[in-house]
């Protein structure tokens, strides 16, 4: 049956890698019309690379508040956090990058829509982070936390010490996965005008009918920023295993 | 040891886990042992004399002393104490020598050096130097007990509190794990054990307490206990555990 299940897999895949490679390959391009924008795709790539990167880290900041908010034992900051997360995750990336620019950052008079778009990305991943981290933390099994009571830490030196890092090697899958769709989304910030990769293919697509020859790169473009995300996330799985 | 429990009750939604036990044991008294049938609120018992849960009803004493019912006076209660679980619970991301140190440096302010030396010290009198850079998942459960049992002594405890230590082990482990109890309690070490090894009861501890079902049934000298035991529930249930 393992042989049945690992042949149709190898057959299936194999099969659709090598279709999928050929027609893409086999298309006639013209690299050459595209050529004369290589300086915007290398500008919108850096672009990208410096919002995933801040967006990244803050992300994670927020991310670790709301499931702070979460944990906590007061109804307020549970109930606000709950409702952040919900209304986040319920809701299309779209509107709230137009909302967070036109209304909420035009009302408060900041107008830098690199900025802007940065912390409506962060607040946007961290809503998933924040479920991703809480369920990390609750699936450490009660009987850690009744040994660390025993030992004599307090509640904050019971996270540091034994739940934390426990929780950082479950949630680290999950975690690499929400920043690849971190990178990804940032293309949606073309709403806003932000110059990132997504948007340079667009304009060059707009100025040359290239589509694919426009597009193509992108593939590449984000593949270069989300690989090492995946390589990473692995040898940390590595560095902090432990057999249970 | 000197405990006093007056009308002691924990109930956890409609169970009453230990229910109005009054009990007073003064001076001589070394090794107590707690046996009785399997949910009988050994476990409760312990733990609500540990420090480690807060009675429904009733005061716990020990020295003369009330326990304080506010977390931060029952932690240093637990950080004077020392406790062994019957499933080891020790920290799988920690080597069993970190499992050891971190408690020393965290919770009583030593160095690292000194917690280290002093860790060293401890897994070389229970003869585990051999296996201290293991993390626990790589270690038989005899190990992990004793590993457990050395992380709960590395601070000299005033009392050490031991809840089924054996009953999760194989016979051959149960030895190697009763020994080295039998050991700590030769030294003079004040020690609390919920055991069903009656045995080790008869043969190590001073005085007996018999549970069922979260009340106090009879407590005795451990001879005057197991060679005439008082009321008929106590010589029922030795007669059967006891007969193989």
């Amino acid at each position: 049956m393992k042989l049945f299940i690992s042949l149709t897999v190898s057959i299936l895949l194999g099969a659709t890698f090598c279709f999928v490679f050929w027609v893409v390959a086999s298309h006639e391009y013209q690299w050459s019309a595209i050529a004369p924008y290589w300086r915007n795709f290398l500008n919108g790539w850096s672009t990208t690379l410096l919002i995933s990167a801040g967006a990244l880290v803050l992300s994670i900041v927020i991310g670790a508040l709301l499931t702070a908010g979460q944990l906590l034992p007061h109804r307020i900051p549970r109930l606000l956090s709950r409702t952040f997360i919900e209304i986040i995750r319920g809701t299309p990336l779209l509107t709230q990058i137009l909302i967070g620019y036109y209304l909420i950052a035009d009302t408060i008079g900041w107008d830098s829509r690199f900025g802007v778009g940065l912390v409506i990305l962060s607040c946007f991943s961290a809503a998933y982070l924040a479920e991703i981290f809480r369920g990390g933390i609750e699936s450490i099994p009660k009987s850690q936390w009744l040994s660390a009571k025993a030992i004599g830490f307090s509640e904050f030196q019971t996270y540091r010490h034994v739940i934390i890092p426990q929780a950082i090697r479950r949630v680290l899958p999950a975690s690499a996965g929400q920043f690849a769709n971190l990178i990804k989304d940032s293309s949606l910030l073309f709403v806003i005008s932000v110059h990132e990769f997504t948007m340079q293919a667009r304009e060059t697509n707009a100025n040359t009918y290239a589509t694919f020859e426009s597009y193509l790169p992108l593939i590449l473009g984000y593949f270069i920023l989300t690989f090492p995300i995946s390589v990473l996330s692995r040898a940390l799985e590595k560095h902090f295993a432990y057999e249970n | 040891m000197k405990i006093e429990t007056v009308e002691l009750s924990k109930t956890y939604g409609a169970t009453k886990a230990v229910d109005g036990v009054s009990l007073s044991l003064e001076g001589d008294v070394q090794v107590l042992a707690m046996i009785g049938p399997s949910g009988s609120g050994k476990s409760t018992f312990l733990r609500l004399i540990g420090g480690l849960e807060v009675p429904t009803t009733g005061i716990v004493k020990i020295d003369g002393q009330p326990l304080p019912s506010e977390e931060a006076g029952l932690r240093e209660v637990r950080r004077g104490n020392g406790f062994l679980f019957q499933s080891f619970n020790l920290f799988p991301h920690l080597t069993a020598l970190e499992n050891i140190v971190l408690p020393l440096a965290e919770v009583y302010g030593r160095s690292r050096a000194q917690a280290t030396e002093r860790a060293e010290e401890v897994v070389e009198r229970f003869r585990l130097t051999d296996h201290v850079r293991k993390q626990p998942g790589q270690l038989s459960g005899g190990q992990q007990q004793r590993i457990a049992l050395a992380r709960a002594m590395a601070h000299d405890p005033a009392l050490l509190l031991l809840d089924e230590p054996t009953s999760a082990l194989d016979p051959e482990m149960k030895a190697e794990v009763l020994d080295l109890i039998a050991e700590l309690c030769e030294s003079g070490q004040q020690i609390i054990l919920s055991t069903h090894e009656m045995g080790f009861a008869k043969g190590s501890a001073d005085h007996v307490v018999f549970l069922a079902e979260g009340r106090c049934i009879e407590d005795a000298p451990s001879k005057d206990l197991f060679e005439s035991p008082a009321t008929e529930t106590v010589s029922c249930f030795l007669e059967k555990v006891m007969k193989w």
